[in-house]
């Protein structure tokens, strides 16, 4: 399986008045060719700073550090402006959380899904409608010429992400960043917009970054999973293994908070993880969940722990010395 | 991205130390360099006015033909007797400046305050009732926008004749419309608040829901409003008393002291240049307090 | 679009009528103006006179509808001191004051938006300090005073520019900047903030995430929509530029609209006066009108309203 993206300790920071705000904390992210990999984790746990980082669309005073970030064999962090403009929005794209409002309302959707086309592989405009007819055709557009001439405000909203899916797909991308795209919907569109992006990206062999708070949502598309925490990744895994054998207190506790059908009685208690985020200004010390968690130890709050091996596989790995420890003493 | 730092701003206040208010906004007062500095300088023009009788050093009226037109300090034939040199009647253009001071500031102030009283009643009704009074009120302040302010005043007081209280009254009557607008708009934010609804509930007459529940409210939007609409009747004064229908001579205005110097700005510049900068640093003044107050106001770190 | 633009006629139209007969009253309840027109010196038998000769006798509200008819078919009678119609009068100076104004408008564009532009990109920079102290000194400062030191500088030490009249173009330009320069703050401001606000929207990321130019994301995208607003104050401020062409136009002695409102003002000669104030109020009820349909036009959330 060829690697489309490797990113080895990434780091954001941005400066407050409060203090330096440290959202990303040393990241790695593989993804392979045509692979589903999903984010999971709570607001503010810095996965769509790291969505951003990735797509080099955070701003100016945002400070990007890494080991190495490599998209297809290029080095993305030594990419000059124009270098980058053009891996953007032709090798990667992105969807957005926000359908209303990330389209233009001054232009036409053609006009908008067109112009990256138009730019990156200098097609005619009669050319790059077609594919914008064809594409939205695919993400389930009714009347897809006439959507053409049409301004973002026609459409609703399930319409607009789907426009924005098709936009994603205009220049048929090797890697597309989808940050939340299904939040902000309806529940009955979302299963659709889900359902859509999980056939496209099948039918044509885009690897998927999905970002998502949803564990729902991880559940019914992810390959893998990458769970994350305070900036960081606690848990990494296939999506079987994830859900069949979690091994982060934190990434059990999330489980723990979604009701499953036939087996949570209804009225039956549901379980929450108690506590706040720690503030990710500074420096923190010893483990970030230290204080949320039901299992930590004397030694959780001043030792860092890194990512191990589970079961001695790469293919899933923890940053909890005493899961990975209970196991050791389990065997 | 936003979500990021949002929450974790927030949080992060959270742990923050308890401040008092008083404290916090004193800290955004002295942070906030254009509100400081215009405070200062509009502090310090206010007492220098109200202090004129005893800080000028000649009587501002008092005409002397030997000591006509003589430069400021700084020019060579300048002398410390007249630090501002004199006019073209021989008065000590120090003296003038102070007073005049007095002027502009009591026409801002008043101006200002008939306006507001007029625009923000005419704006709290149309926001609160809607409906028609709205439509009647928001034509009304439409009207006005379409009336040549300048213009009419000019006319208005070329009819009844230029004074310090026609200006006054005339400025009063025509600088509402900003007011209106802000009250209007404030209000209709606020009519279904809850702690409206709360005095609503609790029997409380409509003129007390507006006046003691409603007011305070907006109080802030309003002051600001204030300022900017303070600033611009002391600029329509000096205008009106520049074309000579605003105060009469020999009252020591700046706009008049301006319209006299104009015949020698060509050779003596200075006689426009101290009573034109006099003007613009007090409107520079009041607008950085007006900007500042707004920037306070307003969400934190917003601009 | 079509209903829209007749209500927003029809809302002008009665604007229109009710500022001529607020003008008409104020300027009638102020004073007596046979008394004015007559002047101090005059015997009673004069203003009498005076009175039934101008028909200021008549009922008021008579003396309204015969000027409102007149009005509506650009008959303003005639001017009391100039020996001329009061439409030839207006119809000679009109062109001169829409000039002066569509002059200063076009220079107060000019400068104020790629400034704000220019302040919103780089915020928080020493351009943008330096072009928001600018718009505040610009705010601050009295445009007479303003005409008049750009005349000691530009017209009597530098001798560049004639100091007043209106013989050729030359003689529009220092007044051109005097009253654009009264317009271009509040105009650089807008720009700006709603240069921020459109530059921090989901859309704008959303241009960013295809791999645009920054030039395409900040024309193509930002602009278009930051300067929505910045249109509609255009055409406002092009309505107060022509009411306070009195002033401007005084200074530089340039027979306009505003300097013959001003002789009219100080000469008591009301149907010039009257007829002046309507026709720059009719001009702004226009201007924002214009301003309206012109948002309409840039805003697709508009049109279909």
């Amino acid at each position: 399986m060829k690697r489309i993206l490797d990113v080895k300790n990434l780091q954001v920071s941005l400066p407050t008045p409060n203090g330096n705000l440290r959202a990303v904390r040393g990241i790695d992210l593989q993804v392979n060719k045509g692979e589903m990999l999903c984010i999971v984790g709570e607001s503010g746990c810095g996965k769509s700073m790291t969505s951003m980082a990735l797509m080099g669309l955070l701003p100016k005073r945002a400070e990007v550090t890494a080991e190495a970030m490599h998209f297809d064999g290029m080095d993305l962090l030594s990419l000059s402006k124009k270098e980058r403009n053009q891996v953007r929005g032709m090798r990667m794209s992105m969807i957005f959380q926000e359908p209303m409002t990330s389209l233009n309302p001054s232009y036409t959707l053609g006009n908008q899904l067109c112009e990256g086309i138009i730019k990156h592989k200098k097609v005619s405009k009669d050319e790059a409608k077609k594919r914008a007819v064809y594409l939205l055709e695919r993400a389930g557009v009714p009347y897809p010429e006439k959507r053409l001439d049409q301004y973002p405000h026609q459409l609703s909203g399930g319409l607009r992400q789907r426009v924005m899916i098709a936009m994603a797909l205009m220049c048929e991308p090797d890697l597309i960043i989808a940050d939340e795209p299904t939040t902000a919907l309806d529940v009955t569109i979302q299963a659709q917009i889900l359902r859509l992006i999980r056939e496209l990206q099948q039918e044509f062999g885009t690897a998927v970054i999905f970002i998502t708070h949803d564990l729902g949502v991880v559940a019914r598309i992810a390959d893998r999973v990458a769970v994350m925490y305070a900036g960081q990744v606690v848990e990494t895994a296939s999506a079987q293994d994830l859900f069949a054998d979690p091994q982060h207190p934190y990434t059990k506790g999330l489980l723990n908070c979604i009701p499953i059908p036939g087996k949570t009685l209804p009225g039956s208690h549901l379980e929450s993880i108690p506590g706040v985020v720690p503030s990710l200004i500074g420096e923190l010390k010893g483990c970030a969940f230290e204080n949320r968690c039901n299992a930590s130890t004397g030694e959780c709050c001043y030792r860092s722990p890194s990512l191990e091996n589970h079961l001695g596989s790469a293919a899933h790995q923890v940053r909890c010395p005493i899961a990975t420890a209970s196991f050791q003493e389990a065997v | 991205m936003s979500d990021a730092t949002g929450s974790n701003l927030s949080k992060e206040q959270l742990l923050l130390p308890a401040v008092p208010e008083w404290r916090r906004m004193m800290n955004r007062f002295l942070g906030h360099r254009g509100l400081l500095m215009g405070s200062i300088i509009l502090g310090l023009i206010v007492v220098l006015a109200i202090l004129a009788p005893w800080l000028a050093p000649h009587d501002p009226y008092l005409q002397n033909i030997s000591q006509r037109m003589i430069p400021p300090v700084w020019h060579e034939k300048g002398s410390w007797e007249h630090v501002f040199g004199t006019d073209k009647l021989g008065r000590d253009y120090l003296s003038r400046l102070l007073y005049g001071a007095r002027i502009s500031l009591t026409i801002g102030l008043s101006a200002a305050l008939i306006s507001g009283l007029i625009g923000t009643t005419l704006g709290v009704l149309a926001g609160y009732f809607g409906g028609r009074v709205d439509a009647v009120i928001s034509y009304i302040i439409t009207t006005r926008l379409a009336m040549p302010v300048v213009l009419v005043a000019l006319a208005m007081s070329a009819l009844v004749g230029g004074s310090l209280q026609m200006v006054i009254i005339l400025l009063g009557l025509l600088l509402w419309d900003r007011f209106a607008v802000v009250a209007r708009s404030t209000t209709q934010q606020l009519r279904d608040a809850e702690f409206i609804a709360s005095a609503k509930v609790l029997g409380a007459s409509t003129t007390y829901i507006l006046v003691r529940e409603l007011l305070p409210n907006i109080l802030s939007a309003l002051i600001v409003v204030m300022t900017l609409e303070m600033a611009h009747a002391i600029l329509l004064e000096a205008t009106l008393s520049f074309l000579g229908l605003g105060v009469q001579p020999p009252m020591p205005s700046w706009g008049l002291m301006i319209s006299e110097g104009k015949a020698y700005m060509f050779f003596k510049p200075w006689v426009i240049a101290i009573p034109g900068i006099a003007l613009m640093v007090l409107v520079l003044a009041i607008n950085l307090v007006g900007d500042g107050l707004r920037d306070m106001n307003a969400p934190e770190g917003r601009n | 679009m079509l209903v829209f633009i007749f209500r927003r006629l029809l809302v002008a139209f009665s604007v229109a009528i009710t500022v001529s007969v607020v003008s008409f009253m104020l300027l009638h309840l102020s004073g007596d103006l046979a008394i004015s027109i007559a002047g101090p010196e005059s015997t009673a038998a004069q203003v009498e006179q005076i009175r039934i000769d101008f028909g200021l006798d008549k009922p008021m509200v008579y003396q309204y509808f015969d000027w409102l008819w007149g009005a509506v078919q650009l008959d303003f009678g005639r001017s009391y001191y100039f020996q001329d119609t009061v439409m030839g009068l207006i119809s000679e100076r009109l062109p001169v004051t829409l000039t002066l104004g569509a002059l200063a408008l076009a220079l107060a564009t000019v400068i104020a938006i790629p400034l704000g532009v220019i302040a919103a990109i780089k915020q928080d920079t020493w351009i943008d300090r330096l072009a928001l102290t600018i718009a505040v000194i610009g705010q601050a400062m009295p445009s007479f005073w303003f005409a008049l030191t750009l005349i000691v500088i530009f017209a009597v030490n530098l001798q560049w520019l004639p100091a007043g009249g209106n013989e050729s173009w030359q003689h529009f330009v220092l007044p051109a900047i005097a009253l654009g320069y009264y317009a271009m703050p509040a105009m650089m401001r807008l720009t700006r903030t709603g240069m921020l606000e459109v530059l921090n929207s989901d859309y704008i990321r959303t241009a960013r995430s295809k791999g645009l130019n920054e030039s395409t994301v900040i024309f193509k995208h930002a602009l278009r929509n930051a300067v929505i607003p910045v249109v509609a104050l255009a055409a406002v401020e092009l309505g107060f530029m022509l009411g306070g062409s009195v002033v401007i136009e005084s200074v530089f002695s340039l027979k306009g609209l505003g300097q013959l409102g001003w002789d009219a003002i100080t000469r008591n000669d009301y149907p010039v006066v009257q007829a002046v104030v309507l026709i720059i109020a009719v001009f702004y009820i226009l201007l924002t009108f214009l301003a309206d349909v012109i948002n309409a036009m840039l805003d697709p959330r508009l049109r279909v309203r």
